[in-house]
């Protein structure tokens, strides 16, 4: 089946990204209704996309150009469970960015080129989420990466900039371990496409540059999912970048170039073996343990907020990781199943609260002028509507029920006792009570912690469209729990968790064999 | 709207059960869009809600009752509500029961509820929580849940769900309460969480998450740690040690109608009831387990009770007093008898009754005279009468001093200890110890409530206190009936309660020696009367008042007088004990401080590597690669 709304994924955007900077110039209330449009209309066909083509895959070939002798010669745009999910992602939360954008960014100057950038980085992650072929990916991950480097440095104060160079050098180094990667693919494959890559190295390939490939995209997408050690660029851009950007960093970005290609390459490009399997979980049990021990200690709402997005993707990597191990061992394959649901689930998830966290940090930057946890204090009073969303999100985030990152902890942790690793279950489990400990301080700090009578009262709620985000958002963090229902879960995460385990089927569906 | 009420005329159990969960929450749902200036129409709306429940869980006790003489469980899918689309498959998680236990504790978190709410419609606004009928009737649903569910999935998620309401129920305005409610969550969602490993466990050990469906011996590693896993929820839960540390905390804090709901009533009842779970249907226990539980049910009934000794705010006393006695629970459960299970839940009922009067007592102290600490009271017998007696009368069931009902479940429990000597094993053969401690217990129980009631309401009354009046009646009539209970459950122990109550629950049994309550009421009756004879007798005006003076000197008034606590500086003062109160005050046995000083030690050592120089990061990044390389190539 093709669906012909595929490459509107890519085009809409990009095309929305140099109207708006063109007419931005001479109207200056058009950039902001115009990716309005844009994001709402991506919201449209994605959900639409996952709705109807909800269990089948549908590639699109641009320029019609069809495989020759099953080699795929043309570029193609694959839309899958997987992608899907990942694409009402992008769009969900750009559109509640852009949304809380437009009040939030009225303070600042240049709004064109914000709306602009924004436009170009969602076509960045919709074009990595589709492309078929590594390359693609590459030339898509930095359109999104060098929006983002601009979007990080909006504010151009002392902070912002000193953040953005780190997140370009860092950047830099991941984008090129990625190039040089994909030398070594087209070199010893001579082939880019994702399916034939795949068919090619199966029928026989040198182990050593097979690993070497496989580490150094490793680590090359691993930094742009902020894994530790590759870490150390995310609290600093996350947290300077404007709120709504920080949320869609935070909440899809990291997602889209990290966690999406990583899954999609080590699953669908190369094969499952064991060993990338253990490095894998290391890695994602590594940042899940350490960056809820660096998000704890932090005083800057923001900062506290950025350390635990690398917490949180941990558990994603270490979740799909422990799915990985138990197929590389062909034992337990239902368990296997589990654990990369679960995985993908808390993804969603994550996107849902953190996204919520980062408006509701912004929230309180506009109304009280500070990020400093010490700073504030009393804000329940004041932003009633900020501090219930962000217990909503805070609960959501520590794993508390009936809000949504309960059902995915609880998957991932018990597909971590099913496939027998405990002490990773355990793990989970101590991280989760960190990362309850540590939003309990947030609740505390910002919205409680003085006296009633020294509640500053010149404290007013932010205007209508972040509030609407906001509560969007923690709206979205309850229903993202009816997921976990059997039905609903095998409706909208199974076809992403049988495209990851059907290993060959990625392949066949484009080479057409 | 005639559907339900046609239902109504022929109710089923299975209807009830829904109704029970679905009505309250429906409705506490529905309260969050009335507007909080509605405060009594929201009140009375929650009454009606709590009543109707009260109603059904009535129902539902008597009606399902002949299908336990049965000897049989009834569970049923009940998903006739449920059958949309949305649920399918969904239904081997919605799985609900009825049984004995449950049906009791059913049973009585409605009457407890009912008369709670009762008290709260009239107390002091403002020291109640905005949104408190919201959250009560969700509270109450979910408490229905919990006990209801039979799928441990089920159950975690209704559990989880009263840990948030726990947190809204407190105030959390200035920096104590914060505090407080920040402790509370940490350490009721850490326990949550762990449950989560246990449930995870117990799932992967049986295939099934059906509480009745599963009866695991713990004799390896795994059931261990399922085992300690479920303990640590219903521990943190009940409050006992180690986790207790947020109930004195939270009861300080809180108002009246937020912590005689949660945490003496409710939360105990839940606790218990999960502990009761865990001990007898999930597990079946060995030697080990039962020492172990023997050990930290006399370590909490010893070392809270100590430090409720110590404390000079009335409420922050009854916290301790709240962990102290599920100590006795604890140790009724770890014996593992049938006098022992019956002991415990016994007790558990009897401590919710005066536990909860307990707190409301305090509230109306507090809420007459704005003092939370005994020193600046005392002498409101006269001015608050109903109050006075009432709490007496908690006092003394606490204190187990018969023929209350406090001194029924105690001496029961004692009985189970006695019966336990006999068994082998080496926590049998260490029955004394847990005896001995049991008691001493009780006896230091009796010592801090004589602070309590002495400092409170004896003594000399300050002249500020003299416009003091009793609270209305409609705080007064629920400590009222939670007074009658705590008598009637007393003097009935043996002919009517234990019978009635507790045999259907956990089977028949036996006492060792000859007990008969009634008997016993009856002669302390006697001997009170006798008592009193000889004190008109003796005739009462032959004593004289004369002005206190030393050395000549006339004292002032107001200086002669001696607050309670002081009496008890001696324990503090004592040797040994006044630098373990010291490290105690200073919270270095809490368990929440602990782990919160290494966690930020961490945090710290990890942070300091975070130096923001752009060199090292890349040098990270390098790092990480070649470690990766050299590890697989």
């Amino acid at each position: 089946m093709m669906n012909p709304l595929i490459p509107l994924f890519v085009a809409v955007p990009l095309a929305g990204a140099f109207l708006t900077m063109i007419l931005g110039r001479f109207i200056t209330a058009i950039p902001r209704y115009m990716a309005l449009a844009v994001l709402l209309f991506l919201a449209f066909i994605s959900f639409w996309s996952l709705v109807v083509g909800g269990d089948g895959s549908s590639v699109y070939t641009l320029g019609g150009w069809e495989p020759v002798d099953g080699v795929p010669i043309g570029l193609y745009l694959v839309h899958d469970g997987f992608s899907a999910l990942l694409l009402c992602l992008i769009s969900l939360v750009g559109l509640l960015s852009v949304t809380y954008s437009v009040s939030y960014m009225a303070r600042y100057t240049s709004e064109n080129y914000f709306y602009s950038l924004f436009c170009l980085m969602i076509a960045g992650m919709n074009g990595v989420v589709l492309s078929g072929d590594i390359f693609n990916i590459y030339v898509f991950l930095e359109i999104s990466a060098i929006s983002s480097y601009a979007l990080v440095a909006f504010g151009v104060e002392k902070n912002e900039l000193e953040a953005t160079l780190k997140y370009q050098i860092l950047g830099v180094v991941a984008s090129f371990m990625i190039l040089f990667a994909i030398g070594f693919i087209y070199w010893s494959a001579k082939t880019l496409n994702i399916a034939d890559i795949r068919t090619v190295f199966s029928a026989g390939h040198d182990n050593r540059y097979y690993l070497l490939i496989q580490l150094l995209l490793l680590t090359g997408f691993g930094l742009k999912a902020a894994m530790i050690p590759f870490h150390a660029w995310l609290p600093d851009a996350h947290s300077s970048a404007p709120s709504p950007i920080s949320a869609m960093l935070s909440g899809v970005l990291i997602k889209a170039v990290g966690i999406y290609v990583i899954i999609r390459l080590f699953f669908n490009m190369f094969e499952v073996t064991e060993g990338m399997s253990i490095v894998i979980t290391t890695l994602g049990a590594l940042s899940m343990a350490v960056g809820v021990f660096l998000a704890i200690g932090q005083w800057d709402i923001k900062r506290l907020l950025a350390y635990h997005s690398i917490s949180q993707m941990g558990y994603v990597v270490m979740s799909v990781g422990i799915g990985m191990i138990l197929m590389a061992r062909g034992i337990r394959s239902e368990v296997a199943a589990l654990a990369i649901t679960g995985g993908i689930f808390h993804m969603l998830n994550h996107a849902a609260f953190k996204g919520l966290l980062f408006l509701n940090a912004g929230a309180i930057e506009y109304s009280v002028g500070t990020r400093d946890l010490r700073e504030m204090g009393g804000l329940a009073k004041g932003m009633p509507v900020t501090s219930a969303t962000s217990l909503v999100a805070s609960l959501s985030i520590s794993g508390i029920p009936p809000f949504n990152g309960f059902f995915s902890k609880l998957i991932i942790i018990v597909a971590a006792v099913m496939g027998r690793f405990y002490f990773l279950a355990l793990l989970a489990v101590i991280v989760s009570i960190i990362t309850l400990a540590s939003f309990m301080k947030f609740q505390r700090y910002a919205f409680y912690n003085i006296d009633p009578g020294k509640i500053r009262n010149d404290i007013k709620e932010v205007p209508a469209p972040m509030l609407l985000s906001m509560i969007t958002l923690a709206v979205v963090c309850l229903l993202l729990s009816l997921l976990a229902l059997p039905g609903l879960r095998e409706t909208v995460l199974s076809p992403a968790t049988d495209i990851l385990m059907d290993q060959l089927k990625y392949s066949s569906q484009i080479t057409g064999m | 709207m005639n559907e339900p009420l046609a239902i109504l005329a022929e109710p089923s159990a299975c209807w009830m059960l829904q109704m029970l969960i679905m009505i309250p929450l429906a409705a506490g749902l529905l309260l969050f869009l009335v507007p909080e200036r509605f405060r009594m129409a929201k009140g009375i709306l929650a009454m009606a809600v709590t009543l109707y429940a009260g109603y059904l869980s009535l129902g539902l006790y008597t009606s399902a009752k002949q299908m336990i003489m049965q000897g049989e469980t009834v569970r049923q899918g009940c998903l006739t509500l449920f059958d949309f689309d949305l649920l399918q498959k969904a239904g081997e998680y919605l799985t609900f029961t009825v049984d004995g236990l449950s049906k009791l504790i059913v049973l009585f978190v409605s009457i407890l509820a009912i008369l709670i709410l009762l008290y709260t419609i009239v107390y002091n606004r403002t020291a109640k929580v905005p949104g408190y009928y919201q959250w009560f009737l969700i509270t109450l649903g979910c408490t229905y849940g919990a006990v209801l569910s039979d799928n441990l999935i089920l159950f975690i998620m209704f559990w989880g769900i009263l840990g948030i309401t726990l947190y809204k129920l407190i105030p959390g305005r200035d920096e104590e309460s914060s505090a407080a409610a920040k402790k509370t969550m940490i350490l009721i969602g850490a326990s949550d969480t762990i449950m989560l490993l246990g449930i995870a466990l117990l799932w992967r050990l049986t295939d099934t998450l059906s509480i009745n469906g599963i009866s695991l011996e713990t004799n390896n590693i795994l059931t261990v740690t399922a085992f300690l896993a479920l303990l640590v929820g219903s521990f943190t839960k009940a409050g006992a040690f180690p986790f207790h540390s947020w109930v004195p905390d939270y009861a300080t804090n809180a108002p009246a109608s937020s912590s005689a709901l949660l945490p003496a009533s409710l939360d105990k009842l839940l606790g218990i009831y999960f502990l009761a779970r865990i001990t007898n249907d999930l597990f079946i226990m060995t030697q080990g387990i039962k020492l172990t539980m023997l050990i930290i049910g006399v370590i909490t009934i010893i070392t809270a009770v100590l430090m409720a000794l110590m404390q000079h705010d009335y409420k922050r006393l009854l916290g301790y007093h709240a962990v102290s006695q599920v100590g006795y629970m604890i140790v009724g459960f770890g014996l593992g008898s049938l006098v022992g299970i019956a002991a415990g839940l016994f007790h558990m009922i009897n401590n919710a009754l005066y536990k909860s009067g307990l707190f409301l007592a305090a509230g109306a102290v507090e809420q007459r005279t704005g003092k939370s600490d005994i020193s600046d009271l005392g002498g409101l017998s006269g001015a608050m009468p109903v109050t006075f007696v009432a709490s007496l009368i908690f006092a003394m069931s606490i204190s187990g001093v018969p023929p209350f009902n406090g001194f029924a479940s105690k001496w029961m429990i004692y009985q189970g200890i006695i019966d336990f000597g006999a068994g082998d094993g080496i926590a049998s053969s260490l029955w004394i110890v847990w005896l001995g401690l049991a008691v001493l217990g009780s006896a230091l129980t009796l010592a801090s409530f004589i602070k309590f009631i002495g400092g409170i309401f004896l003594g000399r009354r300050e002249p500020w206190l003299d416009k003091i009046r009793e609270v209305p009646f409609l705080m007064w009539a629920p400590m009222a009936i939670l007074a009658l209970f705590c008598v009637l459950f007393g003097v009935f122990a043996t002919e009517v309660v234990i019978p009635r109550l507790f045999t259907p629950v956990v089977g028949a049994f036996t006492f060792n020696g000859l007990w008969s309550s009634s008997f016993v009421s009856l002669l302390v009756l006697i001997s009170i009367i006798l008592g009193l004879l000889i004190y008109l007798a003796a005739g009462k005006k032959k004593f004289r008042t004369e002005e206190s003076f030393i050395g000549g000197e006339t004292v002032e008034k107001l200086g002669a007088s001696y607050p309670a606590p002081e009496f008890y500086k001696t324990f503090t003062e004592f040797g040994l004990f006044s630098k373990i109160y010291k490290r105690a005050e200073a919270k270095a046995f809490d368990i929440y401080d602990l782990s919160k000083g290494a966690v930020l030690w961490l945090s710290e050592r990890l942070s300091s590597a975070h130096t923001g120089v752009l060199p090292g990061y890349v040098i990270w990044v390098c790092a990480g690669l070649i470690i990766m390389l050299l590890i697989m190539i």
